[in-house]
């Protein structure tokens, strides 16, 4: 689907950044009234897609809830980032192409719109996105691959499926935009050899900045093909293979172009300060954000729940030693 | 407290009113319905899924996707697609027939303009699919639907991919064997939106003369197939015998990167006989339109634009207006007939479960397709099957190197489909 501009991508997941802040404010907030009705944040997910919202408990729990601790939106984007991490590590692991990435991590950036990680946890949200991300981009790897190459149990893979659904499925990355910008960029330069060399390295070292844009809001905010010149903005800065003004001009000086070109630099300097502002968690961060992620998912029987309660209480200074940054126990 | 897109699921699945089945599709139930929003009536294919060791259809996941995308008067509309009690719900426009319904009808009578009118919306269909570079890749009269108002849309994309990657390599496995290009034949796995152009003039044919053009009998003479011929290209030999009947055996000239095709076969020359044999009382300008679309080489082959700009377009007579288009006589009667035999068709009828799909490898694709109304291309058995041949052998002289398969696998004809249509019907419970 070469047409972004007809796109459901287009129309409805491009954000301005206040929109953006606003969603991620209201799953949060829709996670802690969860939390504090019901005890716990942990929607259930059957294999068909049905979900099981936690239940009101009435207030016996009141009391003993009180100590659980929501996660905050900065703490829940802490959490997406170490997870949106791991979704390229299992794709370079794969050798899966960088679009089946980007699709991947489209995916899980839209599903955490309308949901928080306190929520459905974040690793099985991963590798669905990553294997619907395959299929969608017919790259077909089974379900039980997946599961066995990174050891972890390909019915949770399927079992958020469904979920992807509401995604919209096709998904327009940079790569294949950069691919076109620098082969205009041969046009431009009326490049000889030595230069379209040089040209094939910008365009190598811009595919690793266009990974790391994938990692911030970036691709919620911005097209793809903006996304695409901030990344070959950033290599060319290190490489210095083209006059970037000079380019932005001429391919602003089409006849249909949208901007001028102010507004686009302005725009790719907001791509890229969302680049160097990326924060990724220290592992202290995330042992911290993870302890408290994993008593907000909680246990569904009541009975586990205030055993753990108890464990919990008695045991308070061990507990961090016991907590990988892993998955909520399954019960 | 749910939040509101859950708010919104639900009301999604109450939303519809589920009425008669249409029938069985090719991976599930279809129901009518209606949409308690807008009042207007729909079709839902119903899924069944949660059992399946991988999930969501990839044909079911492979429609959504591409007409999520696809908004176009000439292509179906997707509604809505939604999740619901172990079944994922794919809500339609709903449509009346299909092209094939109304071809086969042979109380419908068609005039020249009848014919322009369903071909110029057909093209126009696919003219916006490859714009936004979409192949169909399963073009064929009963995926092309027609509406309450006469319009003709494109439907059944589970086969769709899209395309424009130069290197990516596709499966020749696609579209019904009688409307697949040449080059599939010969096993390209790199090609484009040529290939649904000649699909396309296998419709506009089949509009001329009432029946499949590229139709292969089941009462070929036994032929003389090498183990080779099998695992390459199957029973693709019988379709590219007949194509070359038509059209004569292409010349190096005509189409110079025939020779590199990964299932390339020689094959005896025949001379074309003259388009207005094999379509008398055709106009001019549709013979040269339809000459246009059935060009062996796929560069050379007229593209979708470029048919829509052709004069068969804009010379007389005009296209016939949607809503004035014959409709089959079938439907005016009782509504009980048209549930259960005029509905099959609408949105997924029973042949297609025997589609060759590209996922199940080659050795699947033997097993010809199987026609309600048509008799079934040969099956060849292969199991009797002696040992390799030499490379590169031509047609002609078979009879010296090559195995006799003179059994037909019964099982895939028509005598059995019950049995067939049984079997795969399981695979959904």
């Amino acid at each position: 689907m070469a047409d972004f501009q007809t796109s459901t991508q287009r129309a409805k997941w491009v954000f301005t950044p206040q929109k953006l802040a606003e969603r991620y404010k209201a799953a949060n907030q829709r996670a802690v009234q969860f939390l504090e009705k019901c005890g716990t944040t942990q929607v259930e997910v059957d294999a068909s897609g049905s979900l099981t919202y936690p239940t009101d408990k009435g207030d016996a729990r009141d009391h003993s809830d009180k100590k659980l601790k929501p996660l905050s939106v900065d703490e829940e984007r802490f959490m997406r980032a170490f997870y949106e991490a791991k979704v390229q590590e299992v794709c370079s692991a794969f050798e899966f192409p960088h679009k089946i990435q980007a699709t991947a991590l489209q995916y899980f950036k839209r599903f955490y719109l309308q949901w928080s990680v306190m929520q459905h946890h974040p690793k099985e949200i991963m590798l669905t996105c990553v294997y619907a991300a395959c299929k969608i981009e017919e790259n077909h790897v089974s379900a039980e691959e997946i599961g066995k190459g990174i050891k972890q149990d390909h019915h949770v893979i399927l079992k958020y499926e469904m979920a992807s659904l509401e995604f919209d499925l096709i998904v327009f990355a940079p790569y294949r935009a950069m691919e076109g910008f620098v082969s205009n960029m041969e046009e431009f330069l009326q490049a000889r050899d030595d230069e379209i060399q040089k040209l094939q390295s910008l365009l190598k070292a811009a595919t690793a900045e266009a990974d790391k844009v994938m990692l911030t809001d970036a691709p919620l905010l911005f097209s793809p093909g903006q996304l695409a010149l901030a990344a070959l903005r950033i290599a060319n800065g290190v490489l210095g293979v083209i006059d970037f003004d000079r380019y932005l001009e001429n391919i602003l000086s089409q006849p249909n172009s949208e901007h001028t070109t102010s507004e686009l630099s302005k725009l790719l300097d907001g791509i890229e300060s969302l680049v160097k502002n990326y924060k990724y968690p220290s592992e202290k961060d995330m042992k911290h954000i993870n302890r408290k992620l994993k008593s907000c998912l909680g246990h569904s029987s009541s009975h586990d729940e205030s055993k753990k309660r108890e464990k919990r209480s008695k045991h308070k200074s061990h507990r961090s030693s016991n907590d990988a940054p892993n998955g909520p126990p399954t019960s | 407290m749910a939040s509101p897109e859950m708010e919104q699921r639900k009301k999604v699945a109450d939303r519809y009113l589920k009425q008669e089945v249409l029938g069985q599709g090719t991976y599930g139930v279809v129901f009518k319905a209606t949409d308690t929003k807008t009042g207007e009536t729909v079709a839902i294919k119903k899924i069944r899924i949660g059992k399946q060791k991988e999930g969501v259809n990839i044909t079911a996941l492979r429609e959504i996707k591409m007409l999520k995308e696809l908004k176009h008067p000439h292509i179906i509309l997707l509604i809505d697609a939604f999740p619901h009690k172990q079944n994922l719900h794919l809500v339609f426009e709903f449509m009346e027939t299909d092209l094939e319904g109304v071809i086969r009808d042979s109380n419908v009578f068609f005039s020249p303009a009848d014919v322009k009118s369903y071909l110029l919306m057909t093209l126009k269909g696919l003219a916006y699919c490859h714009e936004k570079r979409v192949l169909h890749r399963d073009m064929k009269p009963n995926n092309l639907l027609i509406g309450p108002d006469g319009q003709l849309k494109l439907a059944d994309f589970g086969l769709a991919r899209i395309f424009g990657s130069p290197d990516r390599k596709f499966t020749h496995q696609v579209f019904a064997r009688w409307y697949r290009a040449p080059e599939l034949l010969f096993g390209a796995k790199r090609y484009g939106a040529a290939v649904d152009v000649w699909a396309a003039g296998c419709v506009f044919a089949e509009l001329l003369l009432r029946r499949p053009f590229l139709q292969v009998k089941k009462n070929l003479s036994p032929i003389f197939v090498s183990l080779d011929l099998i695992l390459s290209g199957n029973s693709d030999i019988d379709q590219l015998s007949k194509i070359f009947t038509a059209f004569g055996t292409p010349k190096a000239d005509q189409w110079p990167d025939m020779k590199n095709l990964p299932d390339y076969v020689e094959y005896q020359f025949v001379p074309a006989p003259s388009l207005p044999s094999l379509f008398p009382t055709v106009s001019e300008d549709a013979l040269d339109l339809l000459s246009k679309m059935f060009t062996y080489d796929p560069k050379a082959r007229i593209s979708v634009t470029q048919a829509l700009e052709h004069r068969y377009f804009t010379s007389a007579p005009s296209p016939t207006d949607p809503s004035k288009l014959p409709k089959p006589i079938r439907k005016q009667e009782s509504k009980a007939s048209y549930g259960k035999h005029e509905a099959i068709k609408v949105i997924s009828p029973p042949r297609k479960i025997r589609r060759v799909m590209p996922e199940r490898g080659r050795l699947d694709g033997m097993k010809s397709r199987v026609d309600k109304d048509q008799p079934a291309p040969m099956s060849l058995d292969f199991t009797i099957l002696a040992e390799r041949p030499p490379n590169r052998p031509t047609i002609t002289s078979l009879k010296i190197e090559y195995v006799l398969i003179a059994s037909y696998s019964c099982s895939f004809c028509s005598a059995d489909r019950s049995h067939l249509k049984r079997k795969l019907d399981l695979d959904f419970q």
